[in-house]
């Protein structure tokens, strides 16, 4: 088994100190974060540019450009629902680390971003959703099936699409928790690969309890089979969770100083 | 239908190390394919041929200008592609043989071993009679009189002698411990100083001292390291990365991950150069992607196969074929495991060896080789 990929998610639109530097092109704190979840351990970064309905496919570039330049070609996951922008994004990207990753395709109206992936050579995150949030697991299952059958068909190897189970929030839905864990164990049966947003699951809880709520789920999930997760590599505790449970799993050898690796 | 053979590669390869200076330059390690799996590997003349840097070889002799330069310079790069195109060579360096002596001379040595230096006047003489043994290519200087258990030989009188050894040496050189940890601090810092620029391998570091012989031998002599771990893949990693953590390139290092003779526990030693090497490659481990080094030789001399004289088993025949035989059971089983070089004893072990490796790796045909050892009577 390979070792779990992080995905470092704090490069994102919605964060004020990101949006302004990203509208004013000021490189400063998007490579401040980028270095920071580097230094963390994050092996590839999620770049949130909005929805970027106008001027998206420039900032995009721009953002690819930076970072890349700035950091050794790191690979990057290009997140926006703005396709041409990803397009745009793949365009200056150089994948010697690895593929870009299209964030993200679902089996509603997002589901041509597959067909961006496999036509760019990229990955895809494929969320087993149509409109909104699936009622239970058939229901992931037969999305999964679909966006599987889409992307085998324009030549893509599965191992490029990785799954999206939906990780619910447990304030409000938390009876639906063990139908996500389940999903990554049938999706991990059938040997695709996993990622999703982990973190949801937390919304809404204070401060302190966040990370002790994400540690074990992450942890519950890797059990299950997961294999990627879009976390904040800078939560120590997340990071001390996946290296171990990595160490559990086989993933990687054990040493005395593995958390400092 | 006709075989097809997938060939088994890895996007992870092993690091190399480089000893010695000049035209004595060796390379151990490298490749990306598993041990002696030739046959896998991509074909590259020039990290298969001992002492030959390509930028060498190609680079202008002072005093020629461009013009007159770049025709042998294309000549030689003409030469390196025919060759890369018929030969079986893998990326990997082939797995280096060197042969051990000690600072007490002869009587540092099993008699089985001492008879062959019975001409040498003194420990340099043995080092340059070693060095003509076919198949050597390198030598490991062990400072078996240093440890305070024994002769306790004061670090001064060693340093000269590594030095009266470095300078008649044809071959690059490794310079072996006391077996006593703190000894060894004191000594490798001082021969790691005296012979500044030689590019010397020091064997080993080890959990107790790795903090002492990583600063003074690696970083402060920038000469090469090889970490020691008895049999313990989980500190083989750890050292590795304590080094790693002081500063210690992974260029200057190489591992001794241990050894055992067979027939005594070696099954766990074949299980962790197995367990290092798939993790080095497979999981694109860089803490365990250095080369492995084993000495071999002095644990074969003192297995009761090797020590019991005829006189006392004459059923088991003479007592150097049975040391020589132990050596080279060793020694080829640790290669075949994942070690990418070996330090042996007898010279025949070590020609021995050296043999296999060229009809396994390098690609010499049966009874052609020039390198006496096997009998090597092919198809007859």
């Amino acid at each position: 088994m390979a070792r779990f990929c992080i995905i470092g998610e704090r490069i994102h639109f919605i964060s004020p100190v990101i949006r302004e530097a990203m509208l004013a092109r000021d490189p400063g704190p998007v490579i401040q974060r980028a270095k920071e979840q580097l230094d963390a351990g994050a092996d590839y970064l999620d770049v949130n540019i909005g929805p970027a309905e106008s001027g998206g496919e420039e900032l995009m570039k721009w953002a690819v450009r930076l970072l890349q330049d700035e950091f050794n070609n790191v690979p990057l996951c290009l997140d926006t629902a703005n396709s041409k922008a990803i397009e745009a994004g793949i365009s200056v990207y150089d994948r010697s680390r690895g593929k870009p990753i299209v964030n993200s395709a679902d089996a509603g109206e997002r589901i041509a971003n597959i067909d961006l992936a496999a036509d760019n050579d990229a990955i895809v995150l494929a969320l087993c959703s149509k409109a909104g949030v699936p009622a239970d697991n058939d229901e992931r299952m037969l999305y999964c099936q679909e966006l599987l059958e889409r992307g085998m068909e324009r030549g893509m190897d599965p191992e490029d699409m990785w799954f999206d189970p939906l990780f619910l929030v447990i304030k409000g839905m938390q009876e639906k928790l063990p139908d996500v864990l389940e999903a990554i164990r049938m999706l991990s049966d059938m040997g695709l690969k996993t990622t999703g947003g982990l973190s949801n699951i937390s919304n809404g809880m204070p401060k302190q309890i966040r990370p002790i709520m994400d540690s074990a789920m992450i942890a519950m999930a890797m059990q299950s089979g997961l294999t990627s997760a879009i976390i904040n590599p800078c939560d120590q505790r997340m990071m001390e969770t996946i290296k171990s449970c990595d160490v559990i799993r086989g993933n990687i050898l054990y040493a005395d100083s593995y958390l400092e690796v | 239908m006709a075989n097809v053979f997938e060939k088994q590669v890895f996007a992870s390869s092993i690091g190399t190390l480089e000893i010695g200076t000049g035209e004595q330059r060796l390379v151990i390690g490298g490749g990306n394919t598993w041990p002696l799996y030739a046959f896998d590997g991509e074909p590259d003349a020039a990290a298969a041929t001992p002492g030959t840097a390509p930028a060498t070889a190609a680079a202008p002799a002072p005093g020629t200008d461009a013009a007159a330069a770049a025709p042998a310079a294309a000549a030689t790069a003409a030469a390196a592609a025919t060759q890369k195109s018929t030969s079986l060579l893998c990326s990997a360096a082939p797995p280096r043989v060197g042969l051990q002596i000690s600072d007490l001379g002869s009587e540092g040595l099993d008699a089985a071993v001492a008879s062959f230096y019975a001409d040498c006047a003194d420990v340099p003489a043995m080092a340059v009679k070693a060095a003509a043994v076919p198949g050597v290519e390198f030598i490991a200087l062990a400072f078996d009189g240093a440890n305070p258990a024994g002769a306790n030989k004061a670090v001064e009188e060693c340093v000269a002698l590594a030095q009266a050894v470095a300078q008649v040496c044809p071959l690059p050189l490794v310079v072996a411990g006391s077996g006593n940890s703190e000894k060894d601090s004191a000594l490798f810092e001082k021969i790691a100083e005296a012979l500044e620029g030689e590019n010397v391998l020091f064997v080993s570091a080890k959990e107790e001292n790795y903090k002492a012989v990583g600063a003074a031998v690696a970083l402060a002599w920038n000469q090469k390291l090889a970490a020691e771990s008895a049999v313990d893949i989980n500190l083989a990693k750890q050292l590795n990365l304590l080094l790693g953590q002081l500063g210690v390139k992974n260029e200057s290092l190489a591992m001794n991950v241990g050894c055992a003779v067979a027939g005594y526990g070696f099954e766990y030693v074949v299980s962790t150069m197995e367990r290092v090497k798939s993790t080095a490659l497979t999981q694109a481990d860089a803490s365990l992607q250095m080369p492995i080094i084993t000495p071999v030789g002095a644990d074969a001399w003192n297995v009761k196969e090797s020590l019991a004289e005829e006189a006392d088993y004459p059923q088991w025949g003479p007592r150097e074929e049975r040391g020589i035989q132990m050596e080279v059971v060793t020694a080829a089983a640790c290669l075949a495991a994942g070690s990418d070089a070996v330090i042996l004893l007898h010279p025949t072990a070590a020609t021995t060896i050296a043999t296999l490796v060229e009809l396994l790796i390098i690609g010499g045909s049966p009874g052609k080789s020039d390198l006496p050892g096997f009998n090597l009577k092919g198809g007859e």
